[in-house]
């Protein structure tokens, strides 16, 4: 496993298909993040969203967005990825751009795919949809537009909200 | 007038934006230049808003999205199987390097190992595929600083590369060759005796290049301490790749974290610790002659046996087979109709494309259709260097600057 | 010199036709594209206008990177919600007469991208001559695109379009 020291409080910590993840809660993802990268872990390798909307899985998770954070050991090749979930009512999380540089960037496109919030963000605007482009494109309930095609098999759930939202 | 357009950029800009020094008094006021999304040299529909005091550059801000193809959308409308076709098109100088990310992504979650040959021919088209995308980059970058030339041999061999890929694949471009489970098809005899002579004729037309650039002195001038990127701030950036070589770090996901059986091959990692475009230049003029030395190897030990898993449940059955057996009918059947279903989990697998890093993360909720896919691009990164290398540099550099980075704005955008 | 005398003069060096004819024959033969490439297909132009497909032998080498020196827009790859109003603003800065080559699925029809960030069909704001199919097409679909649109540029003549 990890020759790192983890932080105290976290929720979870396992492998899944020889990825090694651990998840934090929301308000700690600072801490977490800044022990870890004081341990080696100083490349950030991505940072992105999942939509767990109506999600089939049998141990649902907790909340209904997920936030992953990848991280890498340069010197020891390992990879780490840290978990945050976050609430469909209240989706902010505190932003981390200044601990790791392109992070800044990943956060502005969360906010633009999925709208979650990142608090303490220096500029967060709409960095891949036109600005005045109503809607979080990437969101589950979004439908993922286009027009109808002949033949298509199921392009009902393609043009409109699919009926798990 | 100059604090206030300064005070704008520090909101639109990036972190990095709160190094930019301000002009001394009286140096006059600065002038904002929009750059794109059409312009011939921003390697597609890149936007740049270039702070200018005179002619030096102050700030910069890339505005994207002009590309904007919604493929992570996309994928999750399309089930297991088709949506390697989509992952052709969002880093469209690498497609093969592409799918392979994805295939590996979707072959770590189920847990499956492709046979040694498939490994090899992955090896072969992702070889291929890195020079012809640096040749794209050493075409173009050579085309915008002045050296027409170089473009023309450029492409010229790169058009070899894709009659390969044409040959192996049925297309030149977008070969979707490399699939979860194996690859699409063995290589043709036609095709080994190309990459032979592909092989053989390469390395002389490496030297073409590096006769006509290497020291050639208004290359070096445009080149040389221009766009220095310190290897502190690449790794605090984010850099990988020809970026990351280039400030001197040894970082190469074929020998750090291997995958397609790389670690059999020998070969050298290519390091310049120059900093600037010039050391980039270098590092993928290395590159393509490494890439060669390992197409040698992996096509003089190309093994036998099977291109593809033995598995129904993944990979359609062979024709004949449709003939005789009702359960290949029930299973060919099965697999146009619903495909396959990853177990239910999500993982990261990265692999080094000729930008850098280019990863594929997969979550799967036990269904036949993604639930969530991400690329993970170079170019996305890189941008963000973007100002932190051209600060201070006077804007006909900057042709030069953008052009190292090696951009694809559909990997930018995806 | 009376007309008589003219035609003693050039005897039967002279040809005759339409101005027509004659204009549609000098535009079709020296049709400048815009350098406008957006995405896969670019490539694919580039290929074009490189030394094996050489698109010069069409008269169509001088890809210029201004629209106000261009007469063709070859639309080249996917055409996104956000770059859509740039487009068209570039079709109008192009001086007539001008034409638009459609290069690729995604231009002509949004392609595998049948969501909401593509333009359905680049033909929604810009008006097209000749649609290339192909993903991307093949150098040699774009050559012949463009000597399908040469034919058309001799027909129309002098009025180039209504």
């Amino acid at each position: 496993m990890t020759p790192v020291k983890l932080p105290e409080d976290i929720l979870d910590h396992g492998v899944i298909a020889g990825d090694e993840h651990l998840t934090v809660a929301r308000d700690r993802i600072r801490e977490t993040l800044e022990t870890l990268k004081a341990q080696g872990y100083e490349s950030y390798v991505f940072m992105t969203c999942v939509d767990h909307l109506a999600t089939p899985v049998v141990e649902r998770p907790p909340e209904r967005f997920e936030l992953v954070y990848q991280l890498r050991n340069m010197r020891t090749h390992h990879e780490l990825r840290v978990r945050v979930f976050v609430p469909e009512d209240d989706p902010r999380v505190p932003s981390v751009h200044d601990l790791y540089g392109p992070a800044n960037w990943d956060e502005r496109e969360t906010w633009d795919l999925f709208g979650i919030v990142f608090e303490g963000h220096p500029n967060l605007t709409r960095i891949l949809m036109p600005d005045d482009w109503v809607g979080h494109p990437l969101r589950r309930d979004y439908p993922v537009g286009g027009e109808p095609v002949d033949f298509s098999e199921d392009h009902e759930t393609w043009q409109s909200t699919p009926p798990e939202a | 007038m100059a604090e206030r357009r300064l005070e704008q950029t520090g909101v639109q800009g990036m972190t990095i934006t709160r190094t930019r020094e301000r002009p001394a008094e009286g140096r006059g006021e600065l002038l904002t230049v929009n750059f794109g999304p059409q312009h011939p040299s921003t390697h597609g529909v890149l936007r740049l808003v270039v702070d200018l005091d005179g002619e030096v550059i102050r700030g910069v801000r890339p505005v994207i999205g002009y590309l904007h193809t919604g493929i992570e959308k996309q994928m999750e409308a399309l089930r297991w199987q088709q949506g390697v076709v989509v992952t052709d098109r969002h880093d469209y100088l690498s497609p093969p390097i592409n799918n392979l990310a994805y295939a590996l992504a979707v072959e770590k979650l189920m847990g499956i190992e492709v046979p040694p040959r498939a490994q090899a021919l992955r090896v072969i088209m992702s070889e291929l595929t890195r020079i012809a995308s640096h040749l794209v980059w050493l075409g173009t970058s050579g085309l915008e600083l002045g050296a027409m030339g170089v473009f023309m041999y450029a492409f010229r061999d790169r058009d070899k590369i894709l009659a390969m890929n044409e040959e192996i694949s049925g297309y030149r471009m977008h070969t979707s060759y490399i699939r979860p489970g194996g690859v699409m098809a063995d290589a043709t005899p036609r095709f080994l005796e190309m990459l032979e002579a592909f092989i053989r004729q390469m390395p002389s037309c490496i030297d073409e290049y590096e006769d006509l650039l290497t020291n050639n002195p208004i290359w070096i001038a445009r080149t040389k301490g221009i766009g220095r990127l310190p290897a502190q701030d690449a790794i605090r950036l984010g850099a990988t790749g020809p970026m990351l070589r280039g400030s001197g770090v040894n970082w190469d996901l074929r020998k750090d974290r291997p995958y397609c059986g790389y670690e059999q091959y020998d070969w050298q990692v290519a390091v310049e610790d120059g900093c600037d475009c010039y050391a980039r230049y270098l590092v993928r003029i290395r590159e393509m002659r490494q890439s060669v030395r390992i197409l040698r190897q992996a096509l003089d030990g190309l093994p036998g046996g099977p291109v593809n898993v033995d598995d129904r449940k993944l990979l359609p059955p062979p024709r004949e087979e449709l003939d005789t057996s009702m359960e290949a009918v029930i299973h060919h059947f099965k697999l146009f109709t619903e495909g396959y279903s990853p177990p239910a989990g999500d993982v990261y697998v990265a692999v080094e494309s000729g930008r850098g890093e280019n990863g594929c993360y997969i979550v799967s909720d036990g269904t036949h259709k993604p639930r969530r896919v991400k690329f993970r691009s170079a170019s996305f990164v890189h941008l963000q260097a973007l100002e932190l290398m051209a600060m201070g540099h006077m804007i006909s550099d900057f042709i030069a600057i953008i052009g190292t980075a090696d951009t694809v704005l559909g990997d930018v955008d995806r | 010199m009376g007309v008589e005398q003219l035609a003693e003069l050039l005897g039967d060096n002279i040809l005759t036709t339409t101005v027509g004819k004659a204009i549609g024959w000098g535009r079709a033969n020296s049709v400048w594209p815009f350098q406008f490439g957006l995405a896969c297909c670019a490539i694919e132009m580039m290929h074009a206008s490189g030394p094996t497909f050489d698109i010069a032998r069409f008269g169509s080498e001088a890809m210029r990177a201004s629209p106000r020196q261009a007469d063709l827009m070859i639309v080249a790859g996917r055409v996104s919600q956000k770059m859509a109003p740039v487009l068209r603003q570039l079709y109008d800065q192009m001086p007539e007469p001008k034409w638009v080559i459609s290069m690729g699925a995604c231009a002509s029809t949004g392609g595998v991208f049948n969501n909401y960030a593509i333009l359905q069909g680049v033909d929604k704001i810009v008006p097209v001559d000749v649609y290339v199919p192909g993903c991307p097409p093949t150098p040699e679909d774009l050559l012949n695109g463009l000597m399908i649109l040469q034919e058309k540029i001799k027909a129309q003549g002098i009025k180039p379009r209504l």
